[in-house]
């Protein structure tokens, strides 16, 4: 089952190079994205066995993050839809990309052997690359060349931590993560210490940590909306599952401690340093990289806190994702209809288009982690980690960052919602199928905000049990 | 064969340096494949005596991506940019060199106090591979070029080889040629970007509304 969950996407990506016309490449996604939910909807029912040798299994680690690049894929072929009906550009490579990145990012999530986690993670950099650079112009060119290579790099630095993990899995003699778990004991520490640093700054680059971030402004920016939501919500919490699985191993072999400064470290460092760029920014897009920045700064913090810190870390997991398929798919829409992306030609989004301009502003309440969004319980329970923690400094840090934050972006959005109205260049009407998109994913991090299911709050302690906390 | 596989790591990390002191694009973009190919054979070295199917699928697989198809695309990338020209380093050549072999001191210093589990068949691999990595993180920062740029990343791969088929058999093999066709990819994908980038630069030249490379917006 799990083999053909990465092969059916795969074997699409290939189809879609045929000659057809452009609309029925995006209905082939949306049906492709739809059988592949299916499957992992069954999921939560049936838990698959391993297969291929144990090298692909299914953990609740795996099928949180599954489960987000399910829906995410789904929600972004449905946006599609709406959105090709404006557009007059070729996607055969738009097309065959997400396909293909469907299927590696599938594989990043049930992958249980380290080497080949490394393989998959650099394949979702490979395929992504020429996401960024659909509409090719020089900026977007820049973007993308300063991804593939800032990424490149990074990645090629956790294949050198791989590589040290084996050394010191020497008397275990493979990477596969149960083998290293249970024979935690005969690691060799020095080695593992050393392979945890490569590791951390390989899958944190490709995650966008600050400070290997400077990647994630240029290429948000010139994206168009999908591929950010796809990059954002999926992407960069692909390579967080890496560091979960690094967290694993450290906890096993008592390097929790080690491995959770370094985390909370890099963690508040994304919290500051969006906090102090977003004031002075100009573009939607861009202010809304600033704030994966922070969310994966969240993130890390919740899984060095330890604790109910962990938990959060997994819920906010979910909550991100929706939030930035609302952050990026409203700013993809603005795109779309102004040409631009930047508050100089876009403001009074809602005298002309009144439903934008409230999915613009449920954009920042949802992004910025209000009530009565599910970003906002995760948050909180990542600041009561710090608190139960007694780094009471910590907490005070993320809270004043996270307001500082909310001001940047409340600053950038409103002017768009509510400035003095310009023209849009590009004068289109509201579209039914990226409007309804944006209100499910709204709906469902409302819903997620005020009641949890069993079933997810059953899998997210499972998972929590497996990180060890 | 440990003479053999000392000499490979040896000139490895010598031809990194060349590269690094070298201001021609086709003369960098050789001397790569020279060390490619040197890399290659280091499996057959390390296990010389019996020489299995594994060791020459690696070796095989390593000499036809790295050695041949890797440079064969980046001569064809330099074609269509026409960028054969000199380039001017951010630093001298000569204190590219002097900083060039600071830094394989430093890589040795670094690898006395690493102590390797198991056995080893040289000794030189560990700190030879490092040295190799930090020349191939100095090629890339030192250079403006984009596709020296993609030089440096290649070094820097091929100390990270260097490393991983000397040391151990943990990995499958199947894994490892993934790893070496995802890298073959990579070029293969920055390749085209380059060239999307120099129609680009040829569509708007002259033209005023272009920002500067490195200016966001």
């Amino acid at each position: 089952m799990l083999v053909l969950l990465i092969v059916i996407p795969f074997l699409g990506a290939l189809a879609v190079w045929l000659p057809v016309r452009v609309m029925f490449r995006v209905w082939f996604l949306c049906a492709v994205s739809f059988i592949h939910a299916t499957i992992v909807a069954s999921f939560w029912w049936q838990r698959p066995v391993p297969e291929l040798q144990g090298y692909l299994a299914l953990d609740p680690l795996g099928l949180i993050l599954l489960s987000v690049i399910s829906l995410l894929f789904l929600s972004v072929s449905v946006f599609m839809i709406g959105y090709f009906q404006h557009e007059h550009r070729g996607n055969r490579i738009l097309t065959a990309c997400i396909l293909a990145l469907l299927s590696m990012m599938t594989l990043v999530s049930v992958s249980y052997h380290m080497g080949l986690l490394w393989v998959a993670i650099e394949t979702t950099t490979l395929f992504s690359a020429p996401l960024i650079s659909f509409h090719r112009n020089w900026r977007s060119l820049e973007a993308t060349w300063k991804y593939l290579l800032v990424c490149s790099v990074g990645i090629a630095l956790a294949l050198m931590g791989t590589f040290f993990l084996a050394i010191a899995a020497h008397d275990v003699h493979t990477l596969l993560l149960p083998a290293i778990l249970s024979g935690a004991s005969s690691l060799s520490v020095n080695w593992l210490k050393l392979s945890v640093i490569f590791l951390f700054v390989g899958y944190g680059c490709k995650m966008g940590l600050a400070p290997m971030h400077s990647w994630k402004p240029e290429a948000y920016g010139q994206a168009t909306g999908m591929v950010g939501v796809l990059m954002a919500g999926g992407l960069t919490q692909c390579a967080f599952l890496a560091l979960i699985r690094v967290s694993q191993i450290c906890y096993k072999t008592g390097l929790s401690g080690f491995y959770a400064s370094i985390l909370i470290i890099t963690g508040i460092l994304s919290l500051v340093v969006p906090a102090v760029f977003l004031l002075s920014e100009k573009s939607i897009k861009r202010s809304f990289a600033f704030s994966s920045v922070e969310h994966m700064g969240l993130l890390v913090l919740g899984l060095g806190l330890g604790g109910v810190g962990i938990f959060g870390a997994l819920f906010h997991m979910i909550n991100n994702a929706l939030a930035k398929v609302v952050m990026f798919l409203t700013a993809g829409s603005v795109a779309q209809k102004y040409g631009s992306s930047r508050a100089m030609e876009v403001r009074g989004v809602i005298h002309i288009y009144p439903v934008t301009g409230i999915f613009l502003l449920v954009a920042l309440l949802a992004g910025t982690g209000m009530f009565p969004f599910a970003t906002f319980h995760s948050e909180l329970l990542i600041i009561n980690a710090a608190i139960l923690s007694k780094h009471y400094a910590l907490a005070g840090i993320t809270i004043l960052c996270l307001a500082v934050i909310f001001i940047g972006i409340a600053r950038l959005v409103l002017e768009f919602v509510y400035g003095k109205p310009t023209e849009p260049v590009l004068a289109k009407k509201e579209n039914f199928f990226m409007n309804i998109t944006i209100a499910a994913a709204a709906v469902a991090l409302m819903g997620l905000g005020l009641w949890m299911p069993a079933p997810l709050s059953q899998v997210l302690h499972e998972a929590v049990a497996l990180i060890g906390a | 064969m440990t003479s053999w596989i000392d000499v490979s790591c040896i000139l490895a990390v010598f031809l990194a340096l060349t590269i690094l002191a070298t201001n021609r694009i086709v003369g960098m973009i050789k001397i790569f494949a020279l060390q490619s190919f040197l890399l290659s054979l280091v499996p057959l070295f390390l296990h010389a005596d019996a020489i299995s199917g594994r060791d020459i699928l690696l070796s095989g697989g390593t000499m036809v991506l790295k050695a041949v198809l890797v440079p064969t695309i980046l001569f064809w990338a330099i074609r269509h940019i026409s960028m054969r020209s000199e380039i001017k380093p951010i630093i001298g050549l000569g204190t590219s060199i002097l900083c060039g072999a600071a830094l394989i001191a430093v890589a040795f210093w670094v690898s006395l106090s690493l102590r390797l589990p198991g056995k080893l068949l040289s000794s030189l691999v560990l700190p030879c591979s490092l040295a190799t990595m930090l020349l191939g993180f100095m090629t890339m920062v030192t250079r403006t070029r984009a596709i020296t740029q993609v030089l440096g990343y290649l070094v820097i791969e091929n100390g990270i080889f260097l490393f991983a088929i000397s040391l151990y058999d943990a990995m499958p093999v199947l894994i490892e040629m993934g790893i070496l066709l995802d890298i073959f990819v990579a070029v293969f994908i920055m390749a085209i970007v380059l060239n999307h980038i120099n129609e680009e630069f040829e569509r708007t030249r002259g033209s005023a509304s272009r920002a500067k490379w490195g200016e966001s917006s």
